[in-house]
């Protein structure tokens, strides 16, 4: 089931210089953090002239997806949607 | 047979150049671009539809899902009486629209002449392609390219291509083996494909030509090729369709003409159908938007307008009218149409589709106003000037009063079909 939340989060990130990637690592919420495992989906999305970096990805434990999204007129994260996977 | 006899000289030979042309199109875009992204629904059967709600029409289905019969048109409550389990996702237009501009990215790096066909379609000709001249084949290229797609845009993608020797030809070899698949038709294996395919695998043939073709006694695409053009022409097509079919399944290039654009409109599928002309023309209003911030940015005027009205009892309504003055600004769009949708007598039922297209486009410059044309030249600035706002802050900010409050109607959508303005939007 997919369930909007839309609430700023904590977010842990990191940025390779090597590998030249910034990246999501640990996304703190309602008390629990989860380990970013697999991103699935990254893209970016112009709101105005506003540039927001959009994730998708599962947790380690690949029970929960979440979208969150970066917004780079002030570098917060909002975590947009959670899903289990199941239908609704 | 008469068919196969008459006026044999019209017969064409079989193009026996080697294949170039590369149709490629990506599996089920919608739900594979959502199963890419989201780990947890792979391998499970998900729908992305208009709306989630019961009569939201279904977009595009996984295979886990059309392997159980759910098929695009369907509505969400049908879907869900065949697969209970079924995930339905509302449409996420910028997220395919970062897809698409990934696939292309891989396409451009092997040659310029890459034309995208629809949000999901490529065609491309490798002639003098450098990944040709460094003396790769096609069918190399082709798995290059599958690989490249998977590490750039995500290990959950996968696509059909398909080489021939034109795009009708290609795109038919890209449907041979779905999902996943790769086939080359070339001028050996030509007539044993076309044996092996049914009418309707042919892109562009439909119920309606089946039907033309069984009346004349064609009943797969084998008899289609054998056919003099002429018989085609006269007693299948009735039109110059028959010579272009006739060239085309022999492997000769007919569809590499680009039309220029005719219309720019916007339709939209109401939720709550209604017949209250106070809702429909708030609607209108966002359509007339939608179209004006689509005609401005391409730097047109039109001077015709269109409105079509769909009733929930399966009549529908259309008018077009031809304009002496210009159309531009939003204002503009919507009083043309609203004074169309105000004139109509009683509706038969609720609406439930409405479109706004203008037509008889030109270009904006160079325009010749009148001495006094101030009022329009007015509301063309204003027009102008919302726009800045709303590209700068975003869509629907600046928004005429009567579309207060209506920032979840009329969704952004992707068209099926023409990407000229998602193009011109990623550039």
């Amino acid at each position: 089931m997919r369930e909007v939340i839309n609430r700023e989060v904590s977010v842990v990130s990191y940025f390779s210089a090597k590998k030249r990637l910034s990246l999501p690592h640990i996304i703190s919420w309602e008390g629990r953090e989860y380990a970013v495992g697999k991103i699935g989906f990254h893209h970016t999305v112009r709101r105005g002239d506003t540039l927001h970096h959009i994730f998708e990805l599962v947790d380690d434990q690949e029970s929960l997806w979440m979208r969150i999204n970066l917004d780079t007129s002030n570098l917060h994260w909002t975590l947009e949607a959670v899903s289990d996977g199941l239908a609704d | 047979m008469a068919l196969q006899t008459k006026a044999s000289r019209h017969i064409l030979p079989v193009n026996t150049a080697e294949p170039y042309l590369m149709h490629i199109d990506l599996n089920s875009c919608f739900t594979t671009i959502e199963q890419q992204a989201n780990h947890l629904i792979r391998h499970k059967p998900v729908a992305v539809a208009a709306y989630t709600s019961g009569n939201g029409m279904v977009l595009a289905a996984s295979y886990e899902a059309k392997a159980l019969g759910i098929k695009l048109g369907v509505n969400v409550r049908q879907a869900k009486e065949i697969c209970p389990e079924i995930i339905i996702l509302m449409p996420d237009p910028p997220k395919y629209r970062a897809a698409y501009t990934r696939f292309k990215e891989v396409l451009l790096e092997y040659t310029s002449n890459v034309v995208p066909k629809s949000i999901d379609e490529f065609v491309i000709d490798f002639r003098g392609s450098p990944a040709l001249r460094a003396g790769k084949t096609m069918e190399e290229i082709g798995h290059e390219i599958k690989q490249r797609l998977r590490e750039h845009i995500g290990d959950y993608i996968s696509v059909n291509v398909g080489i021939g020797p034109n795009r009708c030809l290609a795109k038919l070899a890209a449907g041979l083996h779905k999902p996943d698949g790769l086939d080359i038709i070339n001028s050996t294996n030509l007539e044993a494909t076309l044996a092996s395919c049914e009418l309707m695998d042919l892109p562009g043939i439909n119920r309606r030509f089946k039907a033309r073709l069984f009346a004349a006694g064609i009943t797969n695409p084998l008899e289609m090729y054998q056919a003099d053009p002429n018989y085609l022409k006269s007693f299948v097509f009735f039109s110059k369709l028959g010579y272009y079919w006739h060239s085309r399944l022999r492997g000769w290039e007919v569809d590499d003409v680009e039309w220029g654009r005719k219309t720019i409109g916007h339709q939209y599928a109401l939720q709550d159908k209604t017949f209250d002309r106070g809702e429909l023309c708030r609607i209108l209003m966002k359509l007339s938007e939608k179209t004006g911030r689509r005609l401005r940015n391409n730097n047109y005027i039109a001077h015709g307008i269109h409105l079509s009205l769909h009733f929930t009892n399966n009549q529908y309504w259309q008018h077009g009218r031809k304009l002496d003055r210009a159309l531009y600004a939003t204002q503009d769009i919507y009083g043309a149409a609203a004074e169309m949708l105000l004139g109509i007598g009683q509706f038969p039922d609720n609406v439930s589709h409405m479109s706004v297209h203008v037509f008889n486009l030109q270009d904006k410059s160079p325009e010749q106003l009148g001495l006094f044309d101030d009022f329009q030249l007015h509301q063309r600035r204003l027009a102008e000037a919302a726009d800045q706002v709303n590209d700068r802050y975003g869509e629907f900010t600046a928004v005429p009063a009567i579309m207060a409050d209506m920032q979840k109607v009329v969704l952004d959508r992707i068209a099926f079909g023409s990407l000229r303005d998602m193009d011109d939007r990623l550039h």
